[in-house]
């Protein structure tokens, strides 16, 4: 026993960069040829794939199932060298729960590490940006020697806090979140403790799911030993010492050299959030990147203090680990996912601030204050890039969430608890020579999809009422967002059943616009209790919604208890026959919609892609109403009247600042906020913060 | 061969045909003693000039003439690409898409990622530039249409013929030229899929001139998935017509020269069938599972299971595997151009990595050497092919380490330049390194062939199989070339390089069977997670079994073959609980007779899932479905002959060493000289031993240090490493 503190480490999560390089891999370095190198580069990328492909294969979740999967390699010192993912912020996050293992059991007799163990994590504070993301991770020996650890991150979709489907909204702190667990042993000797995996199985709505997303890791991670232990015994100890080394060192060159091809320069985007987990609110997270020679500076000074109650919070290591969704997906592309990259990338988290969480305050719904931010970065990463890379300035893709969350029993009787897939399916942001893809996916799972509704019927008690386009869930610009999915979902066969949803952006849009191009328009859910709906289809009523639209007009026959309410909605009984509306939201736009082609917008309006709302009133195009005939000429008087009015509406920087500082939300919605306008968080060791104002 | 298939007492030719990008390649077998090969320029703007071209040299070969060629012809086996052309030209007709209402966009949507469906993973990571496909049919020509079926099948809206009509009449206004027809769960009941295609069929019977073809998702593809359902559906009805309209045309053109016989094509499922009865979406990438066909055969000769199928061309590298003498793998989801399909298709994979890779310096990662994905292709090509290609490729690589002769390259067709090779890799790769020429020349034939190694190495490895136990087969044109390269890296030491290399699709296809798979998609709990049982409905488990069993017979009768000369296969896609992916297992028998066989099943899964997967990795107490049916039905046929040669001695006849060159094998020990062989002059039972370079009139040959050559009696070689 070393004298445990039995609580969370706050010094460990301090090593998000490399560790220093150690004597014998250092050593190793002049004995490394630069082919061979390359060779055994390759060789462990594709021993990550072959990982990442298992796990996602094995597992049951809805996440692992569509590919929001990470497996990696981390070296003797935890830091992750080698990774397969397209949820990068993995990247960076994976390697905690390493460096904890290896602090705190290595060396503690009563837990120690030895061939064959296998370790499990979930508690956000090392292993992911909240509960729901689980981990699990094996030492690799050879002879003796622990050479490194390989494990997969995965996103399960249910954890067993107080309300099912990973994420609760309505937590108060986290001992309200379910299963939390820092990294423990879970499997000595190639085999898995069966007294534990009944515990975490009891502890959990979806046992059987649970499970198999275990297995799915240590099947993969099994693999990925055996392959490692070929590749040792033909290259070396040293070499793979190294060769790991070497990969972490180059990708953090490779940065710095990335970064200093930029122009300097300070970008700064607040961002506001609109909820706190049950109720409204408005919280701040406010961004500054520094971009000065070959490194960047992520600087949230200013955001919103710490909510002592509710769930909107997030660790400053969750948002760093958002950051690589960006970095890795849009600026580093091309260069390997590991931390190395953070050798570019500097950060300052105000003390007592929602994007730097401590003590036992909830992070359940971390997520979206993560993805709030990561809008910001996008925001930045655009004027950042478009002068010297315009190819990489992209508008955002929905930078929310809007996902149904369910739990009970499926038609079959089996218990399930989970999210629906279309989380992957939201529409990327506008670009500087081409629109956004339409249901491209999410930003922050690059490699994921959003499934087929007949694999989610199968085995999930409900049914589509319709999954089509929704043409009002985009940002409108000269280069348009990428729609998003609207979907309704009825209850089926089941009368055992609980919905809910989780997000953000119900008040207040999560995603702006770029370079003149519009944001999002706010998100909602629609539920229906007691419908009618199942009625109404066996008779094929032809006036039931086929696309979201439609859900709100007199035509809609459906009857029932009908809500219209906030995305971030705790989950309430629904039985056979109940509807649930929502969608997945589009990309944001990109630059002005005046400068849209006209014909780009005919025909999004042939193929029900834009309202003729938007095409009159946003585009400002004129066209015949039946035939969708435009009439050019019209269209350019009309876009020349409107830049006219603009010009009239104009005013100088300081009479609009006086009448926009004169300006603030409601009060009861600055309950949780700060001090406004500046929360006036710091970072310690900065300047004293002024009152920073909370319930 | 029985007495009543021969011709008279003439012989008789077996022909196989594969369509690759650049050559047309011909096999034929004349009456299973003697064979013959050759090449004709692949005729891009009509397939059928360059097919008859190359049955016209082949009847010279044989000293008869075409007619009389023909006239003899017992079978022609095709491996076409007629649909993937017209796939990736967007040359098919203007299809109308009938699905369930609210599901308009679900090909749109494409499962979201349908972005990154069909390209490489490189490409695949830049998130800023992602794009769709452009698809196959418009927005404006997909119409919904209400009803609705459950995941047990069950009708929770009926369908209504009169807006079928409405519909219909929408699309046909657009101009339609044929339609595709997607529901919900239809593979799960059918009845309103064939309720619409009875109403367009009477709206336009087929005597009527707007008759018009319809294609129902549950017929082409009874598989769960719609997008993949959908799409399967649309590919096939995208390539029907073109296909249907150019096998015609050939097949009037061949008959009208003597041929008398139907005309078979290759299917991507690892059989063959009738032009006529076949679905045209079986016939894409029917080339490369041609070629693995080969192998098994060839494999069986030299009586090897586990074989790695690889074909390293100019811009391709694939692979496929031969599991214990048999083709197993299946593709998941195999992409057919940039879509997303269920076909029950052999698993061939295709990197991007051949003679043409260029080599270049990855600035950004301290000056990486880095070998593709980016290829030159064949045009402009290598450097060394002077047509215009300035940048450094592995064809470089190996003609500046002396691996290829620049006055005999392809039989000395072609003329190869080693100082536009040498200027290439110098300026590229050299200078930037700080290098010699030759020093990077090695390492980017080095890096290549560890690259190619190594994804071959997981291809073997994510089957469940420990590749060094797997033979590696090499052809393609810069095979013989490479593969004493990377077998090393796959762990393989011994190599079959076949004597007809350069044709190897078309000698494949000469040898396949009629086989026909019949897949489909039915849900069953062979084993409950919440009672711990096993499946107690034996009937619905063997009902399924014997409609594909029945549905396969009655399409093979009609090609003329009785029961007991077909061979039925079951496959089944199994999971637990409610995993994505499925684990394929082979039925120890077709129906289930007691719980005793169902428990069998089961552990047979389990025990499979244990030797991919890790035995840490089961869990049968979370429940075990069947999720897919697959009986494939083959035609029994004996095995192929292949002639035998008498064994020569181990030394070659002198006159096959036609001299020396200096080849650059190592850093250490830098150019040496080395023995230069003819292949032609060859005899079965020769041997070479390494570093020698085998110059054939198709191809090339490296025997690396350590590796030793012979040829077998068939007159294939065989390359096995006798020291590391």
């Amino acid at each position: 026993m070393q004298g445990q503190k039995y609580g969370r480490d706050t010094e460990i999560v301090q090593h998000m960069r490399p560790e220093p390089m150690t004597a014998r891999e250092e050593a190793a370095q002049a004995g490394i040829d630069d082919t061979e190198f390359e060779i055994f580069k390759h060789k462990m990328h594709m021993i990550a794939l072959e990982g990442k492909e298992t796990t996602m294969k094995l597992g049951a979740s809805t996440a692992m199932r569509w590919g929001d999967v990470a497996f990696g390699i981390f070296t003797g010192q935890g830091d992750l060298s080698v990774c397969a993912t397209g949820i990068y912020h993995h990247a960076v996050l994976g390697q905690i729960p390493i460096k904890y293992l290896i602090k705190h059991w290595v060396n503690e007799p009563s837990v120690g590490c030895k061939e064959g163990d296998s370790y499990f994590y979930n508690d956000p504070f090392y292993a992911g940006v909240h509960n729901a993301d689980m981990g699990l991770s094996i030492p690799v020996f050879y002879k003796g020697t622990l050479l490194c650890f390989v494990g997969a991150a995965v996103h399960t979709g249910e954890c067993g806090g107080s309300e099912p489907g990973g994420t609760v909204t309505a937590a108060k702190s986290k001992y309200d979140e379910g299963i939390l667990i820092p990294p423990i042993k879970i499997g000595e000797n190639y085999q898995l403790k069966e007294d534990l995996l009944n515990m975490l199985a009891a502890m959990n709505r979806d046992p059987r799911t649970m499970i198999l997303d275990i297995k799915a890791r240590l099947a993969a991670a099994r693999i990925a030993e055996r392959r490692i232990l070929e590749v040792v015994e033909q290259n070396g100890v040293d070499f793979f010492l190294g060769g790991l080394r070497r990969i972490l060192t180059q990708t953090g060159e490779a940065a710095k050299r990335k970064v200093a091809s930029l122009n300097d320069g300070v970008y700064r985007q607040a961002r506001f959030l609109d909820t706190l987990g049950e109720d409204n609110g408005l919280v701040k997270i406010n961004l500054t990147v520094i971009k000065k020679g070959d490194k960047i500076t992520l600087n949230l000074e200013g955001s919103s203090p710490m909510l002592m109650d509710r769930p909107a919070n997030s660790f400053f290591q969750g948002i760093l680990g958002l950051s690589m969704v960006y970095f890795c997906g849009w600026l580093f592309h091309d260069l390997p996912s590991n931390n190395g990259l953070l050798e570019a990338i500097d950060w300052v988290f105000p003390e007592g601030s929602i994007v730097n969480a401590t003590g036992d305050v909830s992070t359940s719904i971390a997520p979206l204050v993560q993805v709030t931010f990561t809008h910001g970065m996008f925001q930045c990463g655009a004027r950042m890039t478009y002068a010297t890379h315009p190819s990489r300035a992209v508008a955002s893709w929905f930078s929310g969430f809007s996902i149904p969350t369910f739990g009970g029993l499926n038609q079959y009787g089996e218990p399930v608890a989970d999210i629906t897939p279309e989380i992957n399916a939201t529409g990327c942001g506008g670009r500087y020579d081409m629109d956004g893809v339409d249901a491209a996916g999410a930003f922050f799972a690059t490699m994921a999809d959003c499934s087929d509704a007949e694999a989610t019927e199968s085995d999930r008690p409900f049914i589509y009422t319709f999954r089509n386009y929704f043409d009002n869930s985009y940002g409108h610009g000269k280069y348009r967002g990428g729609a998003g999915v609207g979907y309704g979902v009825a209850v089926h066969d089941t009368n055992f059943f609980m919905l809910g949803s989780h997000g953000g952006g119900a008040k207040f849009p999560t995603t702006q616009g770029l370079f003149g191009g519009y944001g999002l328009p706010a998100l909602f859910v629609r539920r229906v209790q007691n419908s009618n709906y199942k009625e109404l289809l066996s008779k094929s009523d032809r006036h039931l919604p086929a696309r979201l639209t439609e859900v709100f007009t007199d035509q809609n026959p459906e009857k029932g208890d009908v809500w219209h309410q906030n995305i971030s909605a705790v989950v309430k009984p629904a039985k056979d026959g109940d509807t649930f509306y929502a969608y997945a939201g589009g990309g944001a736009g990109f630059g002005d919609p005046l400068e849209r082609e006209p014909e780009s917008i005919i025909r999004d309006l042939r193929n029900g892609m834009v309202s003729a709302w938007a095409a009159r009133n946003i585009y400002c195009i004129a066209f015949e109403a039946l035939s969708l005939r435009l009439d050019k000429e019209a269209t350019e008087l009309r876009r020349k009247a409107v830049r006219e009015e603009r010009k009239r509406r104009g005013k100088k920087w300081a009479d609009f600042n006086k009448e926009w500082e004169a300006k603030r939300p409601p009060s009861e919605i600055l309950t949780y906020y700060g001090v406004y306008p500046d929360p006036g968080t710091k970072a310690h060791g900065t300047d004293a913060a002024p009152v920073a104002a909370s319930a | 061969m029985s007495a009543s298939e021969m011709i008279g007492d003439q012989a008789v030719f077996d022909v196989g045909i594969d369509v690759g990008g650049t050559f047309t390649d011909f096999f034929c077998t004349a009456s299973e003693k003697t064979s013959q090969a050759c090449k004709t320029p692949t005729t891009h703007y009509d397939l059928s000039v360059g097919f008859l071209r190359g049955m016209g040299l082949l009847a010279k070969q044989a000293g008869v003439p075409l007619g009389d060629f023909l006239s003899q012809v017992r079978s022609i086996r095709y491996s076409t690409t007629v649909g993937t052309n017209a796939l990736i030209e967007r040359s098919g007709p203007k299809l109308g898409l009938i699905t369930t209402a609210g599901f308009e966009d679900t090909i749109f949507i494409g499962r979201a990622r349908s972005w990154a469906d069909g390209i490489g993973f490189t490409e695949g990571r830049d998130q800023a530039r992602i794009k769709k496909p452009e698809p196959l049919i418009s927005p404006d020509m997909v119409v919904g249409v209400r009803e609705r079926i459950d995941y047990a099948g069950k009708i929770l809206a009926p369908l209504d013929p009169a807006e079928v009509r409405d519909k219909l009449q929408e699309l046909v206004d657009k101009g339609a030229r044929g339609f595709v027809v997607g529901l919900l769960w239809s593979f799960r009941n059918p009845v309103h899929e064939r309720m619409i295609k009875e109403v367009i069929e009477q709206e336009y019977p087929e005597d009527y001139l707007g008759s018009m073809p319809v294609f129902l998702s549950s017929d082409i593809s009874p598989k769960a998935g719609e997008y993949t359902r959908y799409m399967t559906t649309i590919v096939n009805a995208y390539i029907h017509g073109v296909m249907s309209d150019e096998l015609t045309k050939l097949g009037n053109e061949l008959r009208d020269r003597g041929y008398k016989r139907p005309l078979t094509l290759v299917h991507n499922t690892g059989g063959t069938k009738k032009a006529a009865r076949t679905r045209a979406v079986l016939t894409h990438n029917a080339g490369p599972v041609a070629g693995l066909h080969g192998s098994a055969v060839l494999g069986a000769l030299s009586d090897i299971g586990n074989i790695v199928f690889t074909d390293m061309g100019g811009t391709s590298f694939d692979i496929g595997l031969i599991e214990d003498g048999d083709i197993k793998a299946h593709d998941f989801i195999p992409v057919i151009d940039r879509w997303r399909t269920n076909i029950p298709a052999i698993e061939v994979k295709s990197i991007g990595a051949g003679g043409g890779s260029i080599a270049w310096i990855n600035e950004l990662m301290n000056n990486a050497l880095e070998v593709g994905p980016q290829s030159a292709g064949s045009m402009p090509g290598p450097a060394c092919y002077d047509k215009g290609g300035r940048l450094p490729t592995v064809t470089d690589a190996d003609l500046v380490l002396g691996l290829y002769n620049p006055e005999n390259y392809l039989g000395g067709e072609m003329f190869l330049d080693e100082d536009l090779a040498r200027a290439a890799i110098k300026e590229k790769v050299a200078n930037p390194l700080g290098i010699d020429t030759v020093e990077a020349a090695y390492r980017i034939r080095r890096l290549i062939d560890a690259r190619m190694g190594q994804e071959v190495f997981n291809e073997v490895a994510l089957k469940g199989h420990d590749p060094r136990t797997f033979a590696v087969l090499a052809c393609g044109g810069a095979g013989g070339a490479h593969a004493c390269g990377f077998a090393p890296f796959i762990g393989a030491r011994r190599i079959l390089m076949p004597s007809q290399s350069s044709v190897f699709g078309a000698y494949g296809a000469s040898m396949m069977q009629i086989k026909e798979v019949w897949d489909r998609s039915h849900s069953m709990k062979l084993f409950t997670f919440t009672k711990q049982e096993y499946l107690k409905d034996l009937e619905g488990f063997n009902r399924v079994v014997l409609e594909l069993k029945d549905a396969a017979l009655r399409d093979l009768r009609l090609e003329g073959y009785r029961e007991e000369s077909i061979e039925f296969t079951l496959e089944l896609n199994v999971r637990y609980g409610s995993q994505y992916n499925m684990t394929r297992v082979r039925a120890p028998k077709l129906l289930l007779e007691s719980e005793a066989d169902v428990k069998a099943l089961c552990d047979l899964f389990t025990e499979r899932y244990a030797t991919i997967y890790s035995p840490e990795a089961t869990y049968p107490a979370g429940g075990i479905n069947v999720e897919d049916f697959t009986m494939t039905a083959a035609v029994i046929r004996p095995a192929p002959y292949h002639a035998e040669h008498a064994l020569s001695g181990a030394e070659p006849d002198k006159s096959a060493k036609t001299g020396e060159r200096p080849v650059y094998w190592s850093p250490d020990k830098g150019f040496e000289d080395t023995p230069i062989y003819q292949y032609e002059r060859l005899l079965p039972g020769n041997e070479i031993t390494g570093p020698a370079i085998i110059e054939a009139r198709d191809t090339t040959y490296v025997i690396a240090p350590s590796w030793r050559y012979r040829m077998d009696r068939f007159g294939n070689g065989s390359i096995e490493q006798i020291a590391r």
